[in-house]
């Protein structure tokens, strides 16, 4: 009776996370693509039923729902060596196939006539489990499917499960090149609500910073997909580890994130790993320690979110969580915390106690690692509003030219008015005001001042 | 002496000297001083000298005390010096002189009959008290503390039956004398007097005869004298008491010199008897081998000597002998005779016994340095005496066997007590004075050799030490500390390897720290999930065999499937949750047993809940319980219980977090009421984890890794228990349990964070059922897509009209206060409590706490308000409940004034939306 977790993927981002993530598990696990157990892994003392279960063959079922709109991407993961791990039920490619058009409206539409359908896989998928913990949700915010599908799913499993955590690995679009969703900006924005209001730990991956990351770090000049997603798997996996490798503590997802989201609608989690390494690239290894992991996660140039390079000197952190894995002397852990507060690497909200919670986590002995000591950072970060208003900015540049609200017109949601969109803004907006309130002492009773606004009305 | 032993004696003494334990100087303070400023063997011979002259000078009566002094040095009493020593320092003391003679008056006034009764000398109240008289009393106090050996010393009871009772009271079983034995007084060699001897009248004075013939008629009588007959002019007299030395009258017509010469013989015929006497006394069974062989080796001695007197008696017939040469003969007799004689006078006042005999033979034998000869007899004679006690020995230390049917060994077989309490035995103390002195360096490793070996044996494994050589005394090259240095290294090996290779000793230890540690967090997280419900409810409802199940479900569902021994864990329902546990323990004998009362006033309406009195308990089988003894289980449960109860906070902090999910959908109106609420929770959660995180991370598992890492080089298996107790020791301190202090405030900021998550929960769930109520009114008229939406906003106007509540904002107030207020003042006595101390581990709590100085300022604030309560004379407990809330609402007070009368409207304006969907 573990307390399971149910991973949905969706759209063309989702599914290639997904399979990633999966593939990393599997690795981890000692489990084969077909999804047995491997000889050398039948010893293990990890816990594979949180997110997998076995079949009456005993062989390791992921607990995935793989959901798409077209079937590109899901055709390929069934072409793969991995196709026999899925189980084929929990699978649905909508049946016209044209995909969303990168039009969330549309994906939001569509999800919503699938409803039945899709949600028959998630009831019979969370009836198999004992305790259900709760939801990750891979999925892009810029596209269609992931982002409108991704959104009426949410609020869906809000209603459904209201005990129930859900998480979310949301891929940010890349902003420094030009995309060729050229709607991504209303995409975003109303996915981002959905985000905000429904669920409870949206994980950010930044494209802007996985490429530069892949860019400076890895020095890969031109970062394909598969590399990206590798770094998107490494983040997934680790936030994962302490409740695969049981240990003292943050062994359910509830420990995990309780403590990293004070208020609940702050709860949008930058990630940093450390060491990075490709395949290519084992060769230059460093002598890593707690302390030097520790502080290299607090530079800026390791967060998968790219933030503006002029620091706010008043943004904060909330609360950090960092999973250290490898040789650890605990002792260290106490002697690395103590340094980073006198040099005060990190700056923490004035209005609660905060601090660097470190977890120690075991490894998967199955996967050989140069470095001894590796490390993942969630953090709560003020300054990730900054991503948010520069959607807003150029949401606002788009919206003021009325371009390309055709395509949204047309959808059952925009039929009578464009109120969706205005309300999303806000809400939007209000996010941004209140990690720029985070920042200051007076936070707790910030709420009041917009609701005075709001009554002058 | 362990550290109770000594809190013990230290505690009595305080009780004897009629001292109250008052709040800064108890028992425990004296003990902790001893402890420190003990260094064993301070008194040596020259400092005992001093320490002597020195009471000698001081006392009002110093040749009393002198000849006290020699009769219990010659009675070979141990601690003798020592006592000495002490006595000479309180007579330097004025302070501690004066205190004694205050109680000694007390009491003499008090039980004065009682002291009388028991051959204290009187002292005529009214009198100056001497520190001799205080010294008196002390030594009478020393001597009964001695135990009946040393009154029965003094006893002039010369009666069997006397030892009879001591055999009785040893428990050995002694095969009893046959009565001829005593009832046929001429089997022996000792004089017979007082006998219906066939008096012969011719005998003369000797006065009558010539000098001549006096002599040949007295060398005659000398003779028979020597080996304890009786001649015609020399008679024995009757001995006064069993031990008195032989005396003789002889005929008074005696030509002088010939007198005074056999005079200077006689003492030798007086050793003589007291020789023979003592070897055919100690030849009885209950004497012991030791003795038996001394004996023995005597005798030896003793046969040689009387063929001696036989030559001498050739001569003497072939008319060779005189006095003189007779005296010069006899040279080398008298100082054998004289030697055992003074053994045999030492011993018989001692009652020595088995390694008591040992002793007093080696020391005197070492005494005898310079004397070669006399030396190489002692050496002899100490050298039979202990053929006996080494084959004990050696049966001990190679086979781990005792064979002592006289209970002379310095070690002790209970055999009444089973086997799997034997850890208890395990650690018993071995009764000082068997130890022979020259064995007492290595007593503990001789004790612990055999009692590896016994443990061994017991598993039914055979023992069989490569190098058991035979142990023979000597003098100086110590041959036998080898021999038993090996023995026992063998023997520490052996069980170390048995314990650890065979029955898998750390893996056993592992097991214990994957449960009652917690190391293996999914399993408490399932069992905490799975067993919520029962553990809700009271102890006297829960089922324990439900409990069991439900633990072997979690066990196989989690990765503690794996472990071999999950079996072996147990569930345990205890009458007396932690906190008391803990302060019964803490509190025993001390000042904070007051403390302890105060706070839980009367213990039995005590409702326990099944999370309070739940522990786990292990099955630990011999001999893993050696090590894995009681007391080491009851630590892990200590530890344990407050581990489980940490996560039971911690999840019901999160349970809270789940609970308010939601309100991320209210509008950021209603969020300034939740906010606070919000953020103490945070804080709460904040403390709980970090709490959690230092005990884990920072205490209990440094300390595991000193554990391995000394288990690594350990070579014995008391080594293991003592590291094992350490282990587990330094935890239970650095996670706070054994400072009553801290660990009050700990426990009552755990009761404010449940009781703030049950207010909470509670809260949440009347919204629920009301909300679903009012929807179930409402799904009629509205239509199904709307509803969610409709549900939201049903949601946040309710949540928003109860928290409008003020009710809502004071208890939120309240719980925030107390919480604050608590956690301050544990960050304080922290503080506080490691600047007094050099343990420093506890900081680190604060370290954590207070990551980003979000409590310093407070800790500060605080600090200068306590002085300035100080100043005008107020408890600083007061001050710390008040200086937080005005502090922390001076900065939401003025905003929550100033929207008063928006309040107003906005409930005006909900209050007629909910009349009209009604």
């Amino acid at each position: 009776m573990p307390r399971e977790i149910i991973t949905l993927q969706l759209g063309q981002c989702g599914n290639q996370i997904g399979m990633e993530f999966w593939k990393q598990l599997c690795a981890e696990h000692g489990i084969s693509p077909g999804g047995m157990l491997e000889e050398f892994a039948t010893e293990g003392t990890d816990r594979k039923d949180v997110f997998f279960y076995q079949a009456d063959d005993e062989h390791y079922i992921p607990r995935a729902v793989l959901l798409d709109l077209e079937p590109r991407v899901i055709n390929t993961i069934m072409n793969s060596s991995y196709s026999n791990l899925y189980n084929p039920e929990n699978i649905y490619l909508s049946k016209h196939g044209g995909g969303a058009g990168n039009n969330w409206a549309s994906g939001y539409g569509q999800a919503e006539r699938l409803y039945e359908d899709v949600f028959d896989i998630i009831d019979r998928e969370a009836d198999g489990s004992d305790s259900l913990e709760g939801f990750v949700l891979c999925h892009s915010i810029a596209g269609g499917t992931g982002s409108g599908m991704g959104s009426y799913i949410l609020e869906r499993l809000n209603d459904r499960f209201p005990k129930k955590l859900i998480q979310t690995y949301s891929v940010f679009p890349n902003l420094d090149e030009m995309s060729d969703v050229v709607v991504q900006p209303y995409n975003s924005i109303l996915t981002l609500k959905r985000l905000t209001q429904n669920a409870d730990c949206v994980v950010v991956l930044d494209n802007t910073a996985l490429n530069r990351i892949a860019a400076e770090r890895l020095h890969i000049e031109a970062p394909s997909f598969e590399q990206i997603n590798q770094l998107v798997s490494t983040v997934m996996s680790t936030s994962t580890t302490t409740l695969r490798y049981p240990g003292y503590m943050n062994n359910d997802l509830i420990g995990l994130i309780a403590s990293l989201i004070p208020t609940p609608r702050l709860h949008f989690l930058m990630t940093g790993y450390t060491p990075l390494t490709t395949d290519a690239q084992v060769a230059s290894v460093r002598k890593t320690t707690v302390l030097d992991v520790m502080r290299r996660l607090l530079q800026p140039k390791n967060m998968m979110v790219s933030t503006p390079v002029t620091r706010h000197t008043n943004h904060c952190y909330i609360s950090i969580l960092n999973i250290i894995q490898g040789e650890i002397d605990p002792t260290q852990v106490h002697k690395s915390l103590q340094r980073i507060r006198e040099r005060k690497l990190a700056q923490f909200i004035p209005w609660g106690p905060a601090s660097i919670q470190v977890a120690l986590s075991r490894k998967s002995p199955y996967i050989p690692s140069a470095h001894r000591v590796s490390g993942l950072m969630l953090a709560n970060h003020t300054s990730i509003s900054a991503l948010f208003s520069r959607t807003l900015q150029q949401y606002d540049k788009l919206r003021k030219r009325e371009a390309f609200m055709d395509q949204f017109k047309k959808e059952s949601v925009f039929k009578d008015n464009l109120d969706e969109f205005d309300d999303s803004r806000e809400s939007l907006q209000q996010l941004v005001d209140e990690y720029t309130a985070a920042t200051k002492p007076d936070y707790l009773s910030w709420g009041s001042k917009p609701a005075d606004a709001a009554e002058g009305l | 002496m362990s550290e109770f032993k000594i809190h013990h004696h230290v505690s009595a003494l305080m009780d004897q000297l009629n001292v109250r334990g008052t709040d800064t100087v108890g028992a425990e303070v004296y003990t902790e001083m001893l402890l420190k400023n003990t260094t064993p063997y301070v008194t040596t011979n020259v400092s005992a000298n001093q320490a002597k002259r020195k009471i000698a000078e001081s006392s009002k009566t110093p040749i009393e005390f002198l000849a006290k002094y020699d009769d219990l040095k010659s009675k070979n009493v141990r601690e003798l010096d020592s006592l000495t020593f002490l006595l000479s320092k309180v007579s330097d003391d004025e302070q501690t002189k004066e205190v004694l003679e205050k109680t000694f008056k007390n009491k003499a006034e008090a039980v004065g009959a009682t002291i009388q009764a028991h051959d204290i000398p009187q002292l005529p109240p009214g009198q100056k008290y001497t520190p001799q008289a205080v010294m008196d009393v002390q030594m009478q106090i020393q001597k009964l503390k001695e135990g009946p050996a040393v009154s029965q010393i003094t006893s002039s009871e010369m009666l069997r039956k006397a030892l009879r009772e001591k055999q009785d009271s040893r428990n050995v079983n002694v095969p009893a004398q046959p009565d001829w034995l005593f009832q046929r007084p001429a089997l022996t060699r000792d004089f017979i007097v007082g006998m219906e001897a066939p008096t012969d009248n011719k005998i003369m004075p000797l006065g009558n005869l010539p000098t001549m013939m006096q002599e040949q008629a007295i060398l005659d009588d000398v003779l028979y004298c020597m080996q304890g007959i009786e001649g015609k002019y020399i008679l024995a007299r009757a001995l006064p008491d069993r031990y008195a030395a032989r005396e003789f009258m002889i005929d008074q017509s005696l030509d002088v010199s010939l007198m005074e010469m056999v005079k200077r013989i006689l003492p030798l015929a007086s050793n003589y008897s007291i020789v023979v006497r003592f070897i055919e006394e100690k030849s009885a069974y209950e004497y012991g081998m030791v003795n038996h062989a001394l004996s023995a080796a005597m005798r030896t001695l003793i046969k040689d000597y009387l063929v001696f007197i036989a030559q001498l008696e050739t001569q003497l017939r072939g008319g060779s002998l005189s006095l003189q040469k007779l005296w010069f003969y006899i040279q080398p007799s008298m100082k054998t005779m004289d030697i055992m004689a003074t053994v045999a006078n030492s011993l018989n006042r001692g009652e020595c016994i088995g390694g008591a005999v040992l002793s007093l033979l080696h020391e005197k034998t070492s005494s005898l340095i310079g004397d070669e000869k006399g030396q190489e007899l002692c050496l002899y004679l100490t050298q039979s005496a202990c053929v006996p006690y080494f084959e004990i020995l050696e049966k001990w230390i190679y086979k781990g066997i005792i064979s002592d049917p006289y209970a002379e060994f310095l070690v002790e077989e209970n055999q009444t007590i089973d086997r799997e309490k034997l850890h208890e035995v395990f650690n018993h103390e071995y009764p000082l004075e068997r130890i022979p002195v020259f064995l007492e360096i290595v007593a503990e490793k001789i004790l612990n050799t055999g009692k590896y070996l016994n443990v061994v044996r017991q598993c039914g494994r055979d023992v069989k030490c490569p190098n058991a050589a035979e142990v023979v005394y000597t003098l100086k090259e110590k041959k036998y500390f080898e021999q038993i240095e090996k023995a026992y290294n063998y023997a520490s090996k052996l069980l170390l390897d048995l314990l650890i290779d065979e029955k898998e000793l750390l893996a056993r230890i592992r097991s214990m720290k994957h449960y009652f540690l917690l190391d293996k967090g999914d399993f408490i997280v399932q069992f905490m999930d799975m067993t919520e419900e029962e553990m809700k409810q009271d102890v006297e409802n829960i089922m324990p065999t439900r409990l069991e199940s439900l633990l072997e479900l979690a066990l196989r569902t989690s990765t503690a499937n794996v472990d071999p021994y999950k079996d072996d864990l147990k569930v345990d329902l205890l009458q007396f949750d932690l906190i008391t546990q803990m302060f019964k323990i803490l509190s025993i004998d001390t000042s904070m047993e007051n403390d302890y009362k105060k706070y839980r006033s009367d213990p039995t309406d005590l409702h326990l809940s099944g999370l309070e009195s739940f522990s786990f308990d292990y099955v630990v089988k011999w001999p893993v319980s050696l090590v894995l003894n009681r007391k080491a289980l009851t630590r892990y449960q200590m530890l344990f219980r407050h581990l489980f109860y940490t996560k039971h906070v911690e999840r019901q902090l999160c349970s809270v977090w789940v609970g308010n999910k939601s309100a991320k959908l209210y509008g950021p109106k209603s969020c300034r009421w939740y906010s606070a609420a919000f953020a103490l929770r945070q804080r709460m959660l904040n403390f709980v984890q970090n709490f959690e995180y230092y005990m884990m991370f920072e205490v209990v598992e440094p300390n595991w890794h000193v554990f391995q890492t000394n288990m690594l080089s350990v070579s014995n298996v008391d080594d293991v228990l003592a590291y094992h107790i350490d282990f587990l020791n330094s935890c239970l301190n650095d996670c706070m349990l054994t400072n009553p202090q801290l660990l009050k405030i700990v426990h009552k900021l755990m009761m404010v964070c449940v009781t703030f998550s049950n207010f909470i929960m509670r809260l949440g769930h009347t919204t629920e059922v009301q909300v679903d109520d009012m929807l179930e009114s409402k799904r009629r008229t509205e239509k199904g897509s709307d509803r969610n939406k409709f549900k939201t906003k049903i949601i946040s106007e309710h949540v928003d009209e109860l928290l409008r509540n003020e009710n809502f904002e004071r208890t939120i107030g309240n719980f925030d206060a107390n919480f604050e207020r608590l956690l301050l003042e544990l960050l304080e006595k922290i503080m506080a409590f490691a600047n007094h101390n050099s343990e420093v581990k506890l900081l680190n709590i604060v370290y954590r706490l207070d990551f980003n100085g979000f409590y310093t300022e407070k800790l500060e604030a605080l600090g200068a308000e306590k002085a300035v309560l100080d100043a005008s004379n107020h408890s600083s407990e007061s001050g710390s409940t008040c200086s937080w809330p005005t502090s922390s609402f001076t900065t939401t007070r003025p905003e929550t004034a100033r929207y008063v009368p928006g309040r107003h409207q906005t409930s005006g304006r909900h209050g007629s939306s909910s009349g009209s969907i009604s």
